[in-house]
């Protein structure tokens, strides 16, 4: 008949070891430990993506600095290239080479039925070619505050298309 | 026991948080401190650097993609004076690469201005010389112990880009010239000047990479593709120089000009300098107008105009090709007496005859019969007294006296029919003469064939300046001065093709009336005469040889003619008649 005072001490115990001191400052303990972490957390990505910001910064500037001086030496290259084959220089490298100019009494014209000579009138060709802008999804690029204005414009879209329709 | 060890641990955190307190509430401090804000106002001094960006100017081509004017790299070379270590070892050594005085650089850099940091010692300076001065510096680095500033410490490089022209003095009459400070003089530098520009811009860079998206993007300047063909061009000054030393002339200027667009295809004038030295342009020129005197120096042209009056006469119907005039060697115009070239009677002639003698006579009677205002009428709408347009700077209008002007008599208008009296441009006149070879439309005359921009090539379009003759008129004409030509056997003529064209000899105006022995000779010509494809315009000034047109200036023309035949592929009249054949 000791049952009844068995189950009792049984549920005294649980509730004691469930409202012992030490467990409810372990309880504070571990939540603060985890607040800890989470911002420790945080300020480690925040870390990394600011270096790697500032990194992609300075490589932007080197870049540009880079392209500053790759175009100005193309510029100097093209120069010197036209300078090489400039009409004086061709001409002596011809005659050099043994050409000698010819009179219009020597110029004999051929007639091919058909033939229409080419006449180019387009220099540059088409435009010029870009670089093609890297395809990052938005959810890469767009901040909690884009993404939330993102959502609440479509929703306001997707209400209005249902109101006209 | 419990508590006590309780006690301990609150005792413990306790004093780690007062710690960790302590530590916030130095940062806050020393951030709000007042030498936190000394290292601020440091901090943002070199949150930006002043930085001179050199954007390219823009490049100019001829019509088959030749760079006619490019951009180099040069150095602009300075110190940095709170980091030079020995001014006379930097000076001596500046001073014997680039070859400047020693002393000169020392005093600079012993007197700078107030507050001055970066003393320039020397622009525009060639790679070469640079790269020599570079390597000298490295070297001295090299043996410099560690710690320690070299003897040439402070020293800076400064790439720049400065105008090149890679085929010297190739068209530079038509190009112009660029100064050190990016400014383009005369031509086609300083016409298009604005689009071809990118003037350095000096804006403040922020260094902080987080912001190197805002780094200013400054574009380089409009590239220009000119009408000119540039093999065609040293081959017209070429001629031009052999004619000058042949025919004694002073100067000369010949034009190459596509008359149905009014393309220019060659302009050449002398004297010629080489832009690349743009320095000496006041040691070959006494004023500006002569730098082209394709456009820039009016004269009287003398026969060449008959051109146009006869267009007059004809279209106004005062005359027909066959109207005959009894030549007697002179007429009386408003109380002066008008002689022939040779001072001779010619007896009876008709508009052709009239042409191919260069009758003064003949010419000054069909002005009478057209009357003052019929004829002043028609050399307004040739545009004569009017800028043409063209796209070159220094452009010249020339002077049309009309009645009514105060300094315009009766004798006028018989003078000016065969070219003295007035004065006009070369192009002016190749203007005017367009509407003749171009079945009675004008053109523009301009050099610049299209832009390049962004990569966008935008073609610019012929222009046409009105219809002052009818199409008839223009074919009549042009048959006439063919004929007169062959009739003539014209020196001007090349073999295989129909020319029209005229010859001019003009008296020049002095200070006491017009000087006796010196003359201007001229030729004014286009073919092929029934699909014209090129006018030239020749120039030459008091010939010594001979003073006569039609000894100096029409073989030019023609040594002019077959060089562009050559070069623009250009078949002879029955080549060209067999391929039209249906």
């Amino acid at each position: 008949m000791n049952i009844p005072n068995v189950n009792h001490t049984v549920i005294n115990t649980v509730q004691a070891y469930k409202q012992a001191p030490w467990r409810v400052q372990r309880q504070w303990i571990g939540t603060f430990m985890l607040a800890v972490l989470g911002l420790a957390m945080v300020a480690a990505i925040y870390l990394d993506v600011a270096s790697q910001a500032a990194i992609s910064g300075r490589e932007i500037q080197d870049l540009t600095t880079e392209m500053i001086t790759t175009q100005q030496a193309n510029a100097d290259l093209e120069t010197k290239l036209a300078g090489l084959t400039s009409n004086s220089a061709m001409e002596t490298r011809a005659q050099t080479l043994g050409f000698k100019p010819i009179e219009s009494s020597q110029m004999e014209y051929l007639i091919v039925p058909g033939y229409t000579a080419p006449i180019p009138e387009i220099l540059t060709g088409v435009s010029a070619l870009r670089p093609s802008a890297p395809s990052i999804p938005p959810e890469y690029t767009e901040s909690l505050l884009d993404w939330f204005g993102e959502r609440l414009r479509s929703a306001s879209t997707t209400s209005l298309i249902g109101v006209s329709q | 026991m419990r508590e006590q060890y309780a006690w301990r641990s609150l005792l413990i955190a306790g004093i780690l948080g007062f710690i960790g307190i302590t530590i916030i509430l130095q940062i806050v401090r020393i951030q709000n401190s007042p030498e936190a804000a000394i290292f601020r106002a440091q901090a943002n001094e070199y949150a930006n650097v002043l930085k001179t960006y050199y954007p390219d100017r823009g490049e100019i081509y001829d019509r088959n993609g030749h760079l006619l004017a490019g951009n180099k790299t040069v150095y602009e070379i300075g110190v940095e004076l709170s980091y030079v270590n020995d001014k006379r070892s930097l000076a001596l050594a500046v001073g014997a690469e680039l070859g400047l005085n020693p002393d000169d650089l020392y005093n600079q850099m012993m007197n700078p201005q107030p507050g001055q940091q970066y003393l320039v010692l020397a622009n525009y300076v060639d790679a070469d010389k640079a790269a020599q001065l570079q390597q000298l510096k490295l070297a001295t680095d090299a043996q410099t112990k560690p710690g320690e500033l070299s003897s040439l410490a402070g020293l800076e490089f400064t790439p720049h880009p400065e105008r090149s022209y890679p085929e010297g003095s190739l068209a530079s009459n038509l190009l112009g010239f660029v100064s050190h400070e990016g400014r383009g003089y005369f031509g086609i530098e300083e016409k298009y000047n604005d689009l071809l520009a990118g003037n350095p811009v000096q804006v403040w860079v922020p260094t902080d990479p987080n912001k190197a998206l805002d780094i200013p993007k400054v574009p380089n300047g409009t590239t220009l593709i000119l009408t000119i063909n540039r093999d065609l061009q040293a081959s017209v000054e070429q001629i031009l120089d052999d004619s000058l030393t042949k025919y004694g002339a002073v100067h000369g200027t010949i034009v190459v000009m596509d008359p149905s667009t009014g393309e220019i295809l060659a302009l050449a004038s002398s004297p010629r300098m080489d832009p690349n030295q743009f320095w000496n342009y006041g040691t070959i020129y006494q004023n500006a107008s002569e730098f082209d005197r394709a456009i820039g120096e009016p004269y009287e042209p003398g026969s060449t105009i008959k051109v146009l009056t006869m267009a007059a006469a004809l279209d106004s119907g005062a005359v027909i090709p066959s109207t005959s005039f009894l030549d007697t060697g002179e007429i009386l115009v408003g109380g002066a007496t008008i002689h022939n070239w040779n001072d001779q009677a010619w007896g009876q002639q008709d508009m052709i005859g009239c042409l191919q003698h260069s009758l003064n006579v003949c010419l000054a009677w069909v002005s009478e019969k057209m009357g003052a205002q019929t004829f002043y009428t028609y050399m307004n709408r040739f545009g004569f007294g009017h800028l043409t347009g063209v796209d070159l700077a220094g452009e010249a209008a020339g002077r049309l006296k009309v009645p009514g002007d105060g300094d315009w008599y009766p004798v006028d208008l018989a003078t000016n029919a065969f070219g003295q009296g007035i004065s006009v441009t070369p192009l002016q006149i190749m203007m005017a003469a367009s509407s003749v070879a171009n079945d009675g439309r004008m053109v523009t005359p301009h050099a610049l064939e299209a832009m390049i921009r962004d990569g966008r090539q935008y073609n610019v379009p012929a222009q046409f300046a009105g219809s002052p003759i009818s199409v008839n008129t223009a074919h009549t004409l042009t048959q006439m001065l063919v004929a007169s030509l062959e009739n003539e056997a014209s020196s001007a003529l090349v073999p295989g093709y129909r020319i029209a064209g005229k010859t001019g000899t003009a008296q020049i105006p002095g200070e006491y009336g017009y000087e006796p022995d010196a003359t201007n000779a001229s030729f004014l010509g286009w073919g092929p005469a029934d699909d014209p494809k090129f006018m030239i315009y020749v120039w030459l000034e008091r010939p010594s040889s001979s003073i006569w047109g039609s000894d100096t200036a029409a073989p030019v023309f023609s040594e002019v003619a077959k060089q562009t035949i050559l070069l623009l592929n250009i078949p002879p009249d029955n080549i060209r008649n067999e391929i039209a054949k249906p």
